[in-house]
């Protein structure tokens, strides 16, 4: 496997204070990677600077072969990386089919004289759009709201809406900023299952999440960071039996995290 | 409502509103009529840039001023004609509005009130202290009525017809806009930016265009509004038209195409039938914008929404 993304050395100060100092990591393509740490260890920095939504104060970031470091935020989403944010975002006045439609309207070649004229290419842009639109409906189990606007939906399923509409243009990787956190217990289990399943088609996650559960269930690797800097790196498994991380992150000793393992199974 | 109900009742109704100067002999329903129609049009402009794109935008007075001014300057002063009078209204707005929008638009919404309002007074100031150019406090009266292909639109009947087609081609063009992909994009970056961003979307382009044509319509309809008046004076600035316009769209439901439409041509006969007092004009007009306010916060097109809204949670549950 190769690298779809590359972080290396990136930094990033407010008012003195690191909160990336240095971090390094990749994300491999077809793969599920978490990115984790106790709160204020850079993790939300580290994807708002990777999405362009943040300037960053120094590194590289290169996508897919392509450098997309310091570059803007809608560069970068063009360039195939799509991210949700950690309190949902999706246009609650606009339809589900339409919150679907907008996130794909980017990555087609219709202009608006396209539309205007009503060409073939305007005409085959939109079908497309909206047979993949049904196609991730389906998949998050919301047909029924396709016509409806999305401002009555729980918000639950406003976070499945965010993660179809990131994965509507077939993005090279797809950031979840907490795709669970706020999300009804029973609902976590559906979203793990959609997301092994868009994993399995080939589709490349990097999710910063608390829910440990989660990241265990589905992360091929996963990076730990510590006040803005790498931790550890490895498999779930291996990051759970790592001294260094469960006193940062857990403040347990390791024989606790065997029992909370063991509690999961 | 769906476009298919909606588009031939909108036909019915322009066809109806064409026929206002046969059902009547009176001047000034007509008159009345006239400034239904041009202040619809204003309405639907400001609504494009405040309802669609949620920039709350009082350039459009400026706008609006220029408009006038401009269409009557190039028949008075510079021997044109009233229908290049109206292009250059139109153009000169629009390149004023990239102009100040470009650097307003990238600081926050309410920077970008502030200097919209702060525009629409330089442009009022303009009009009363550029003497040599306006004409100051006097103003420019006698404005000639228009003539095209060998027709005077001379009569208050006659212009009411230009007024009416301006109208309808105005209204016609703002909906093809609102309803295609790029109104739906304008609707998405007034609910959420940074995800029109995240979804590789500039938002400036978008903004600057809304800001833009918004300023030629408002310019253009300045111009049939002033020819309809038939003199220009500073009072073309009054704070009064902003006030209308933005009732309008507030009542109407920022962001409806089709409520702010109709709350244009039932409104604007309101400020006439208050004319009898003309001095608590603008207190009657804000009582009843604050009790409309009270009763339906979104306008009448919200106060609809709500209640399917509130329907379709019934069903859903």
């Amino acid at each position: 496997m190769s690298a779809i993304l590359e972080v290396a050395d990136l930094r990033k100060s407010y008012a003195g204070v690191h909160a990336l100092d240095g971090v390094s990591f990749s994300v491999e393509a077809g793969s599920v990677t978490g990115l984790i740490g106790p709160n204020g260890s850079g993790k939300s920095t580290a994807i708002d600077c990777i999405s362009g939504f943040q300037k960053r104060d120094g590194g590289r970031i290169v996508l897919a072969g392509a450098d997309i470091s310091g570059r803007p935020a809608h560069h970068i989403a063009r360039a195939g990386l799509m991210r949700t944010f950690q309190t949902v975002r999706i246009y609650d006045r606009l339809s589900l089919r339409d919150n679907l439609a907008v996130a794909a309207q980017q990555f087609d070649p219709a202009t608006w004289v396209d539309e205007l004229l009503r060409t073939r290419r305007y005409r085959e842009a939109v079908e497309q759009a909206e047979g993949r639109a049904r196609e991730l409906v389906e998949l998050i189990g919301l047909e029924r709201y396709y016509e409806i606007e999305t401002g009555i939906l729980s918000y639950g399923q406003k976070k499945l809406v965010a993660l179809a509409a990131a994965l509507m243009p077939r993005p090279k990787i797809v950031v979840l900023d907490e795709p669970v956190a706020g999300v009804n217990p029973s609902r976590i289990r559906e979203i793990e299952v959609a997301l092994a399943q868009l994993n399995r088609a080939g589709e490349t996650f990097l999710i910063v999440e608390h829910n440990v559960e989660f990241i265990t269930n589905l992360c091929h690797r996963v990076i730990v960071l510590d006040q803005g800097r790498k931790l550890a790196e490895g498999t779930a498994h291996e990051i759970h039996t790592d001294a260094r991380v469960l006193e940062a992150y857990l403040g347990m000793t390791p024989e606790m995290a065997e029992a909370e393992m063991r509690g999961m199974a | 409502m769906k476009p298919s109900t909606i588009l031939p009742l909108a036909l019915a109704a322009a066809l109806a509103f064409a026929l206002l100067p046969l059902v009547t002999s009176s001047n000034y329903i007509v008159g009345v009529g006239i400034s239904a129609l041009i202040f619809t049009v204003a309405a639907a402009a400001l609504n494009l840039v405040y309802g669609f794109t949620g920039l709350l935008s009082f350039a459009q007075l400026g706008f609006w001023g220029i408009g006038g001014y401009v269409t009557a300057l190039t028949v008075v002063t510079f021997g044109g004609s009233f229908w290049w009078g109206l292009l250059w209204a139109a153009l000169l707005n629009a390149v004023v509005a990239l102009v100040i929008g470009y650097p307003t638009l990238r600081t926050n919404r309410h920077a970008f009130v502030v200097v919209t309002l702060t525009f629409a007074l330089l442009v009022t100031l303009i009009a009363r202290d550029w003497v040599d150019l306006t004409r100051g406090p006097l103003g420019i009266p006698d404005l000639p009525k228009p003539s095209a292909f060998g027709h005077h639109f001379g009569s208050t009947s006659q212009y009411y017809w230009l007024a009416w087609a301006f109208s309808v081609a105005m209204l016609a063009f703002l909906y093809a806009l609102c309803s295609s992909r790029i109104g739906r994009t304008l609707v998405a970056i007034k609910q959420n930016e940074p995800l029109v961003r995240a979804q590789g979307i500039s938002p400036m382009p978008y903004k600057l265009a809304a800001f833009a044509i918004a300023a030629a319509v408002t310019g253009a309809a300045g111009g049939v509004y002033t020819f309809h008046l038939g003199i220009i004076d500073p009072l073309f600035l009054d704070f009064y038209y902003m006030q209308t316009f933005l009732i309008i769209v507030i009542i109407g439901g920022a962001g409806s195409f089709w409520g702010v439409v109709a709350a244009g041509l039932v409104l604007s006969a309101l400020p006439e039938a208050l004319r009898f007092s003309a001095d608590f004009r603008m207190i009657i007009y804000g009582v009843i914008l604050v009790a409309a306010m009270f009763v339906m916060p979104s306008g009448v097109a919200g106060w609809l929404r709500e209640r399917r809204i509130a329907r379709l949670r019934e069903q859903l549950r």
